[in-house]
């Protein structure tokens, strides 16, 4: 059930038509969201419910027994437990086969021919975000940043909150427990910026479906098309992966506000940043503070001397994060290499002039390194296999491709470039101007008509968010 | 504000929202004159009520835009009744469809004959070969859902939601809310300029008299219909003409000589060659790689007619084959595709293409039968063929 389609139009209004007026009290409402959320899901496939309700369920009970206990060593042998429970779901649904495969690969590079049965299970959708958000509830309350809180049922509604649910963000417990404890109730402004996110959000969605196109054109057959081709489908990967997810995440952020409850931000133009380290605070932040708050920190962050080394294993496992594929690792281990790098540079004396310079032109040439590296780690994050990859980054550095450009190359390349740029800029927008627009209604409103009405026009190549597959 | 009153906004905001963008789309739609879609298909079928209450026995051909310009129902009627065999036929050839649009085209004549309790006399399908190919399936991939949701009914949409509720909705929210064009299209239609062009063929160009002088034809054609059918009504599909064009008899002997200099103007090799082309590109007509689910779409479609029809004829028309050349691999597929269809449903398929009697100088371009130099003789080919098998029932 995207939200993007008309039966997720229809399952809203019935919601909030029983939300806004049939249960007016806290429990019932408590009831009435875990239900709709459970009918979202399972919508998908509803074989998985049981997964989902089973981790809430096994991850609530331990976080009660910690809370409960003032032994260290049986708290840290229950984190251990709900760590094993969560990763194990993750290993089996997500990691097996791919470890399998590996590992089969692996003897038959020593000369060892086996075949072993992969599982071949369905991956359930939104497993990556809801066992890492359910997680963290249980390692706040060992680390003692948060006491367990009664009401398995709000627990429970709270980890299956339907706009969070597929994709994100991911929700810290401390975040949207006390939400839950408390319902919210929108006030009008609140329905307005809900409003605007949920437009923009389409609108980027929208603008990412089409950026589709040109990137499947570079990536699915690298070898027959020019090497301008070859940057526009990289370039348009970048805006479609951002717009696609960003994008969702605003139309999950302003759901949730239509209903009074507030979840942070996961994305602040990205493709603006100025090095690989402040790309990582910009993109994805739910998952990147996740990641530095409860695996970087457990390593032992910067303070044991071993930053490079935590900062590289982090950034390895968040490429993993993304799925069983050698090329997400590839991507992880590329982004620990340039942003170890990153700090590296920093640390030296010859370099602190240029990374804290005011300079405009320095300014830029910062973000043009940037975003080279991070288009470079999109190429290896999407091509099909680590060897395309290569081929595709050498074709797109030595001009060596013989293929001729179509001819719409150049202006399929511009609109590619503008139509990031206008993801940002309505990112930009969002975040600095949105009180302005909303205080102008006779603005405001024919805006979101007209955006509504932009989406409405424009079909999807694609039909699935890139990050569900996560 | 109350809690309450607060969803009220939210849910009334959402309303004239989606209120004012469904008659945005439906005014844009109206100003760029896509109500136009399938108009033929909507003519003939708001037809076919009358059609069903004829006294007189039905013959139906039914198939592509080959159909369309290469059968004549009028002509097929009078020698038909010259020699005793009193029947009336409908030209329902229709042009941009494919085999799996056809099926529920198929089905909605269906319910309209069941439901006034008539049969088709004869039905003579045509079975398109470069129709049912998996380029010509995904050059209309965007369309699907909205052409399906057109011709679909609702408990052809019920049964799709019952399946797949997301795709039962999406298609209904096509039909009801946005007046049968999906998103897909729109994007599409737009799309296409950013598309590579389609190849040209390397021939020498038709001289510029030869393209004036084209021209002039067509315009003084245009002149004579307007002379000669001052109470023609315009409608893609006329009752009057039951489905078809015009006939000689009722043209003069000038507009005839006109036609005759129009199609040799228009059987130029730069046109042929360019049309050849975009029939590959557009249709795969000489690799002729079926497409599975639109093979079964046309058995189907013969199955449908099986059930309310006492005869069922597949027929393939011909095709202009100096231009149009298959390879063998090609040809053995093509063959396996009749022989499939043959087995499955039990009818043994004419192929009229391979009768030798339609030459090069009868087609307008690579597969359509040219007005009067093609309809006619293939026309009074079919009355041969049929007017015995029709004499005997």
């Amino acid at each position: 059930m995207l939200f993007n389609t008309p039966i997720f139009f229809i399952f809203f209004v019935i919601f909030l038509l029983f939300y806004g007026f049939i249960f007016m009290q806290r429990k019932p409402r408590v009831y009435f969201i875990l239900v709709s959320s459970l009918v979202f899901y399972g919508a998908w496939n509803y074989k998985f419910i049981p997964l989902l309700v089973g981790s809430a369920i096994a991850d609530y009970f331990i976080a009660q027994a910690i809370g409960n206990s003032n032994d260290q060593k049986r708290k840290k042998w229950l984190v251990s437990l709900s760590i094993f429970i969560n990763l194990g779901i993750l290993a089996l649904f997500k990691y097996a086969d791919f470890a399998i495969e590996s590992f089969a690969d692996l003897l038959g590079a020593f000369g060892y021919q086996a075949s072993f049965e992969t599982l071949s299970w369905v991956l359930p959708v939104g497993i990556s975000f809801y066992t890492f958000q359910s997680l963290s509830y249980t390692i706040d309350v060992y680390r003692g940043d948060m006491k367990p809180r009664k009401g398995l049922v709000e627990f429970t509604a709270a980890l299956a909150f339907f706009p969070q649910l597929v994709a994100g963000p991911i929700l810290r417990a401390k975040q949207i427990l006390p939400q839950f404890h408390k319902l919210p109730v929108p006030t009008w402004l609140n329905a307005k910026h809900a409003f605007l996110l949920i437009t923009v959000g389409l609108i980027k969605k929208t603008v990412a479906d089409l950026l589709a196109a040109p990137a499947a054109l570079a990536f699915d057959a690298p070898n027959t098309v020019s090497t301008i081709e070859l940057w526009t489908g990289v370039l348009a990967f970048a805006g479609q992966i951002y717009g696609d997810f960003s994008g969702y995440s605003d139309m999950a952020i302003g759901i949730a506000l239509l209903l009074g409850f507030q979840i942070p931000l996961n994305f602040r133009v990205p493709y603006f940043a100025l090095s690989p380290v402040d790309f990582w605070r910009r993109w994805h932040i739910s998952l990147s503070s996740w990641l530095k708050d409860y695996l970087y920190i457990s390593l032992g962050g910067n303070r044991t001397g071993h930053r490079y080394r935590n900062v590289f294993i982090t950034m390895l496992l968040g490429g993993l994060w993304h799925g069983a594929a050698w090329g997400f690792i590839a991507w992880g281990v590329f982004h620990g290499v340039i942003i170890t790098a990153t700090h590296f540079f920093r640390e030296q004396e010859r370099f602190a002039g240029f990374a804290q310079s005011n300079s405009r032109w320095i300014k830029f040439i910062q973000w043009a390194v940037t975003f080279y590296l991070i288009l470079i780690g999109w190429v290896l994050f999407r091509a099909e296999t680590l060897s395309g990859a290569w081929e595709m980054l050498i074709n797109m550095h030595s001009l060596a491709s013989t293929a001729a450009a179509g001819n719409s190359a150049l202006l399929i390349l511009g609109l590619v470039v503008g139509s990031t740029i206008l993801i940002h800029l309505m990112d930009y927008f969002v975040l600095n101007k949105a009180e302005k627009l909303e205080s102008k209604w006779w603005l405001f409103w024919p805006l979101l008509v007209i955006g509504h009405f932009l989406c409405f026009m424009i079909g999807q190549p694609s039909t699935e968010f890139i990050y569900f597959q996560f | 504000m109350s809690e309450r009153k607060i969803y009220f906004k939210i849910l009334l905001a959402i309303a004239i929202g989606m209120i004012v963008v469904v008659i945005g789309f439906r005014a844009f739609l109206a100003a760029m004159g896509a109500g136009g879609l399938m108009s033929r298909v909507s003519e003939a079928r708001a037809e076919i009520p009358t059609i069903v209450k004829e006294e007189k026995d039905l013959v139906m051909f039914y198939g592509s835009s080959m159909v369309r310009a290469g059968f004549s129902p009028r002509q097929f009627d009078r020698e038909l009744a010259e020699q005793g065999v009193d029947i009336k036929s409908y030209n329902f050839g229709f042009g941009g469809l494919n085999p799996l649009f056809q099926a529920a085209l198929a089905r909605r004549i269906k319910e309209q004959f069941d439901a006034n309790d008539k049969r088709l006399e004869l039905a003579i399908i045509e079975f398109n070969p470069f129709q049912t190919t998996k380029t010509r399936r995904n050059g209309a991939i965007a369309a699907e859902e909205s052409f399906l949701g057109i011709l679909g009914n609702d408990q052809e949409l019920l049964d799709i939601a019952k399946n797949d509720l997301r795709k039962g909705i999406r298609m209904a929210n096509i039909k009801y809310i946005r007046g049968g064009i999906s998103a897909e299209m729109v994007t599409n239609f737009y799309g296409r300029m950013f598309a590579e062009p389609r190849p040209r063929t390397l021939l020498a160009k038709d001289s510029e008299e030869h393209g004036k002088r084209l021209g002039e034809v067509g315009d003084a054609l245009t002149k004579r219909f307007d002379e000669e059918y001052p109470n023609y009504v315009d409608s893609d599909w006329s009752l009057e003409w039951q489905g078809g064009g015009t006939i000689p008899e009722e043209r003069s002997k000038e507009t005839l000589e006109l036609f005759d200099e129009y199609y040799k103007l228009l059987q130029s090799d730069y046109r042929m060659d360019n049309a050849r082309l975009n029939r590959i590109h557009t249709a795969d007509i000489e690799g002729l790689n079926f497409d599975p689910l639109l093979m079964e779409s046309f058995i189907e479609i013969v199955k449908t007619f099986q059930q309310f029809s006492d005869r069922v004829e597949v027929v393939i028309l011909p095709q202009n084959r100096k231009w149009i050349k298959n390879p063998p691999e090609a040809i053995e597929r093509f063959d396996n595709a009749v022989a499939r269809i043959e087995g499955e449903t039990g009818v043994q398929i004419r192929n009229f293409d391979r009768t030798g009697k339609f030459d090069p100088t009868m087609f307008s371009d690579t597969t359509h039968l040219a007005r009067y130099l093609g309809d006619v003789p293939f026309t009074n080919h079919l009355v041969k063929v049929y007017q015995p098998i029709l004499a005997q029932d």
